[in-house]
């Protein structure tokens, strides 16, 4: 042991930069996140989850869910699409215009496109590209939009809207990313399914929801129990084969309800700055498509009530 | 004999050690680490966004990251619906209906669809009594919702109010509820409908 103190020395220094880099670096960097405001529609961002669903991070985590499911979304780049939403009265500009920032459509194709708005006339563009088609179509008294859609293969199956970021697990701990997909990614469960008693019939015979499904069931959240005087209304509704025998139900454990709650707020899809994407149009409530039944209900509802 | 006495051990006599001779270190690998070292920094000037924390994958840079920000500015209904939810929601109701015995719907209302000095004036102070709206005479009270927004979420919550569930109104611009404000100045006191009605 002649060189100790030049060991001691190296083996240090070696630790002391690992521990800079993957523990001091990060901490700078994010120790210190925030809420933020989300774009455009500029509202807090992340709101705590609810009490049930807070609970059901912890049942996820003594389960092992984050063995099988990550819970962060990769996305590979960001495109730009020019939207064509009014085509104004100019019809024979606005062809021109549409050629103009799509040069393989013909004439025919072109005014064929105006009979179909909203429709996509560029797609899948640089920023610079889409800001200049939507202002060539606007120059044309039409009413154009820009779409910014983050893309990537996770975002192409379906399993969300953008890449996940920091600020989507603020108020979770711990922050349980997982590194398997053994099964999907649940980043965004709640947006796909945001049915609470699909998530618990899922649990109890995944099979049955979701087919050739490999993930195990966890019928050791439900509890079967004897029906006493008339069936609970959380009781689950089970086909045939797998309904316990009569006199008996089955109902979820608070587990089993906080597990599936958590599940169903988990959606990362709120348009931030690290993120940025246009957010969906048109908000179920803000389009004026309600069934004229259920309105004509609302308003002769409204009139028997006599207001003071 | 005498040619055993010749013989002396070849351990003794060691063979010269091997020498290379002086040589330059060659001229290229010393310009080599500082053409990497440039190109490692050039790579980290262009793809690690000097360490921004909400710089990451696939972005690049800081100046990559801002120019996806969707355009700001104008009217938006997304942040119009993000305010009502909000606040006039809890008694107008995310559909516009309004509740019974709470306050009057904004669907077809002709408070809503008409005189835009009418409309931008009731959340700045408030208004109460008696007023018609669809043919229905309401008497409730609303306190002034919409004081404390600024010029651009007021203008975007009405314009969201006027062109959603079916209405149809033209947009109402953040300088038209400043001038508008500025006509009202410190009220604090409700509107009634007859003072409203007096307003052109």
């Amino acid at each position: 042991m002649n060189h100790g103190p030049l060991i001691f020395l190296a083996a240090f220094f070696a630790l002391a930069s690992s521990w800079f880099g993957f523990v001091l670096t990060p901490q700078m960097q994010l120790g210190h996140l925030q809420q933020t405001n989300t774009l455009v529609a500029a509202v807090t961002y992340p709101i705590a989850r609810p009490g049930g669903a807070h609970q059901g991070l912890q049942v996820y985590r003594v389960n092992g869910c984050a063995s099988c499911h990550t819970l962060q979304l990769e996305q590979t780049g960001t495109v730009c699409d020019a939207v064509l939403a009014e085509a104004g009265t100019n019809t024979s500009a606005l062809i021109a215009a549409i050629r103009q920032v799509k040069p393989s459509l013909s004439e025919a194709e072109a005014s064929q496109l105006i009979r179909e708005i909203p429709r996509t006339v560029l797609e899948g563009a640089s920023r610079q590209t889409a800001d200049f088609a939507v202002k060539t179509l606007s120059s044309a008294g039409a009413k154009s939009m820009l779409r910014i859609r983050p893309v990537g293969p996770d975002i192409g199956r379906g399993w969300g809207r953008r890449r996940t970021v920091a600020e989507d697990f603020l108020f979770d701990y711990p922050v349980l990313l997982g590194s398997q997909r053994i099964g999907p990614d649940l980043s965004n469960v709640g947006l796909r399914q945001p049915d609470l008693n699909w998530h618990l019939r899922h649990l109890y015979a995944p099979g049955r929801e979701v087919k050739d499904s490999s993930m195990p069931p966890y019928r050791f959240l439900f509890e079967k129990r004897k029906i006493y005087q008339s069936l609970s209304p959380e009781a689950l509704r089970l086909p045939p084969d797998l309904a316990p025998p009569p006199g008996y139900e089955v109902v979820p454990t608070t587990e089993a309800r906080a597990l599936a709650a958590y599940l169903v707020s988990l959606h990362a899809d709120a348009p931030l700055f690290d993120a940025p994407l246009t957010p969906p149009p048109a908000a179920p409530s803000a389009t004026p498509t309600n069934p004229p039944s259920r309105s004509a209900v609302v308003s002769a509802a409204a009139s028997t009530v006599k207001p003071q | 004999m005498n040619s055993e006495s010749n013989q002396s051990p070849p351990s003794l006599a060691l063979p010269a050690e091997p020498a290379a001779p002086p040589t330059p270190v060659p001229i290229w690998l010393m310009v080599l680490p500082f053409v990497l070292v440039y190109w490692g920094l050039v790579f980290f000037d262009e793809r690690g966004g000097w360490f921004n924390p909400r710089v990451y994958a696939p972005y690049r840079s800081l100046a990559e990251l801002e120019s996806y920000q969707p355009p700001t500015g104008g009217i938006s209904l997304e942040r119009g619906k993000a305010i009502y939810d909000n606040i006039c929601a809890l008694c107008h109701n995310t559909d516009g209906m309004g509740k019974p015995n709470q306050a009057p719907p904004f669907v077809g209302s002709e408070w809503v669809l008409g005189n835009l000095n009418h409309m931008i004036r009731i959340p700045l102070a408030g208004l109460t009594g008696p007023i018609q709206v669809k043919g229905q005479e309401w008497n409730l009270s609303m306190p002034a919702m919409g004081a404390a927004l600024s010029d651009d979420d007021l203008a975007a919550v009405l314009t969201y109010i006027r062109q959603s569930w079916g209405n149809k109104a033209s947009p109402i611009t953040p300088d038209q509820v400043k001038a508008v404000r500025g006509q009202v100045g410190n009220r604090t006191q409700p509107w009634t409908a007859n003072e409203l009605n007096a307003i052109q």
